[in-house]
């Protein structure tokens, strides 16, 4: 990448034409990220420390220090809470997406008749996965009356599990089954359609798996589940990482999580610019914070074929 | 493993088994035996999963049929017992689908197209050339990917209703496509962290004898990219642009910041409950039973993804196959 090595001309002037090229390419994006990336989050940042209030033609902003901060920590009723439970359901929600798009994506990854079907059905929530139309499907309750996958309770008209247990001579277990039930259908729900782009990046990486490795296994006649956790494991593990950031950063910044919600309400309805913008600040300081740990931790486990 | 004609297939097995030990007989019926379990359980869980992927667009589809009765009488569950399309038609009205659908594509369609342009020359910028601060300027890429949007929607916001210099001039943007056209042709759109880091890939993944014939024959890097690069990297292209489709229509968050008059198809979705109301009693205040509401709902649902869904059956493979041509992971 720097100089061309065989070239007779005087290596610097032929490389600052190109870098001044390479400025040229990108320019478009800089001016971009100037204005609808650095100056927003320069200001951002510049609200959430002070006290916002709209004038005609203009905005007023008073510096208040670390107020706002300490008014989404102490003095707001729900944020604290509704922070803790986002992490606690990213914590267990991530690892799970993670396994389940592995495993799917090493089922997709074998030949089979119908694979072709069944990759673009598993897709398919990638397509259709946002905003008001998922709400609509996973059943917000004021979008259909029933809860989550209770929508699901449409095809268990009555309480056909319930009904179940106590045929085969379980009654005090039927509510709690019921309930044990109903948690693991919705939660099955939320992890298999958020899972489409995952396991499309899992599939990718599997695909690059060379072939010779996978021949000297075979050759020394490893079982399937030696050659998953010796070779496909190993060099799957690059991806485990970026996907893992990736749907931390989906599920943190889901315009539907109760965090999120929140800190819409002060946007929209009180017009607390500035105490809106410490908590989303406050918010992704501590993902990026988590992010971080996290990466940091699953780094040690990767195996890196070359440097990258 | 050598593989046979169809026929001869058995025979040789068949005299292969008759020829075997009897260890290794047995070995040969239990590997089998396990394949034919696994190829069981595999389609138990594709097909149980796929089921719950499946299932609300089956509903949606079976709702979407039937008369809002229907939705209350507990022996319709899957197949109407009135089937009609009258729900289709009071949905679409109340949607103004018609006007909205042709915002929505002005505004995705468009935007998409754009971004994809500015996105690639930018990615191929990272791609090929070194200049001072590419590593920091990068990393402002990176930044952008992990910055969550609702960050600077607020100041975004501001910087558009009060677009302009200090003292020079300030004109008021929101409402207008520029909004969206502004961000996407400057690489700044939706997700365009992402589609920088794909192109960037890609590009990376091309040989250098691409580039170095076209200098050789005389061209500037840009024309280069012109000639050479892009139609080498149309399948990419495609798949970025089908994926920027995707993204912009549903998105929801940007569009409702950025338009309070203009209707997409997903802002739409939500003011649909005293829409309906309007269209079918003639005051948005009435509420219908929950139940009964379920159907236009769901009508409305499915006419917004039914034009993703179209593109998706016929473009699926570059959905799914598109992410490995990229070379994004390779």
């Amino acid at each position: 990448m720097k100089g061309e090595k065989t070239r007779k001309r005087p290596r610097l002037s032929y490389q600052r034409r190109k870098s001044l090229y390479g400025y040229g390419f990108i320019s478009l994006w800089l001016i971009g990220t100037l204005l609808f990336f650095l100056i927003p989050l320069g200001k951002s940042i510049a609200y959430s420390f002070s006290s916002v209030s709209i004038k005609p033609g203009r905005i007023d902003m008073k510096w208040v220090g670390l107020d706002n901060y300490k008014y989404a920590v102490s003095k707001d009723p729900q944020y604290t809470d509704l922070l803790e439970d986002t992490l606690i359901e990213t914590l267990w929600k991530t690892p799970l997406i993670l396994i389940f798009s592995l495993f799917i994506a090493v089922v997709l990854n074998q030949k089979f008749r119908g694979r072709a079907l069944a990759r673009a059905v598993f897709f398919l929530p990638v397509i259709i996965a946002t905003g008001p139309v998922y709400e609509i499907i996973s059943g917000d309750i004021k979008s259909t009356g029933n809860t989550g996958a209770a929508q699901f309770s449409t095809m268990f008209r009555t309480d056909l599990v319930g009904d179940l247990m106590r045929d085969l001579g379980f009654y005090s277990m039927s509510e709690k089954m019921t309930s044990f039930i109903t948690t693991v259908a919705d939660n099955i729900f939320g992890i298999v359609w958020s899972s489409g782009i995952q396991i499309l990046l899992f599939l990718a990486a599997l695909q690059n798996i060379p072939p010779s490795a996978r021949e000297a296994a075979q050759l020394e006649g490893a079982t399937s589940w030696e050659y998953f956790w010796k070779i496909t494991f190993p060099y799957v593990s690059p991806f485990i990482l970026a996907n893992m950031i990736f749907t931390v950063i989906d599920s943190f910044t889901n315009p539907m999580n109760q965090v999120m919600r929140r800190i819409m309400l002060f946007q929209t309805e009180e017009m607390n610019y500035g105490l809106s913008s410490a908590m989303t600040w406050l918010y992704f300081i501590i993902v990026a914070a988590a992010i971080g740990a996290a990466a940091a931790v699953i780094n040690r486990f990767i195996y890196y074929e070359f440097d990258a | 493993m050598a593989d046979n004609a169809g026929t001869d297939k058995k025979e040789l097995r068949q005299r292969r088994m008759a020829s075997a030990s009897k260890a290794e007989r047995s070995y040969v019926r239990r590997t089998a035996l396990k394949r034919r379990l696994w190829q069981f359980f595999r389609f138990l869980i594709l097909f149980g999963i796929g089921f719950v992927i499946l299932y609300p667009l089956l509903y949606m589809i079976s709702c979407t049929f039937r008369e809002s009765g229907d939705m209350t009488d507990p022996t319709v569950l899957w197949i109407p017992r009135h089937p009609t399309l009258s729900i289709i038609k009071e949905t679409m009205d109340a949607m103004d689908f018609g006007e909205t659908l042709k915002n929505t594509l002005i505004l995705n369609v468009g935007c998409s197209f754009v971004q994809v342009v500015s996105c690639a020359l930018t990615g191929y910028g990272f791609a090929r050339f070194s200049f001072r601060g590419k590593k920091l300027l990068f990393g402002i890429v990176i930044l952008m990917i992990l910055v969550p949007t609702q960050v600077i929607t607020l100041p975004l916001f501001f910087q558009f209703r009060f677009f302009g210099i200090r003292g020079v001039f300030s004109k008021n943007l929101i409402d207008t496509m520029w909004t969206m056209y502004l961000p996407a042709m400057t690489a700044n759109g939706i997700r365009s962290g992402l589609m920088i880091l794909i192109f960037r890939q890609f590009f990376r993944g091309l040989p250098r004898e691409l580039e170095d014939a076209a200098y050789i024959d005389g061209c500037g890097p840009f024309m280069t990219f012109v000639r050479v690069m892009v139609p080498n990297a149309l399948p990419a292209f495609l798949t970025v642009f089908l994926f920027s489709i995707v993204w912009y229509w549903n998105d929801y968050y940007v569009s409702t910041m950025f338009f309070h008059n203009t209707r997409t198809i997903s802002t739409m979705l939500y003011d649909l409950d005293s829409e309906i109301s309007l269209r079918l009693f003639g005051d948005a205040t009435i509420k219908m039973n929950p139940r009964e509401q379920i159907v236009w709902k769901q009508a409305s649902c499915l006419i917004s993804i039914t034009p993703l869904l179209i593109m998706y059956t016929f473009l699926q493979k570059h959905f799914t196959e598109g992410i490995e041509r990229s070379g994004l992971v390779g």
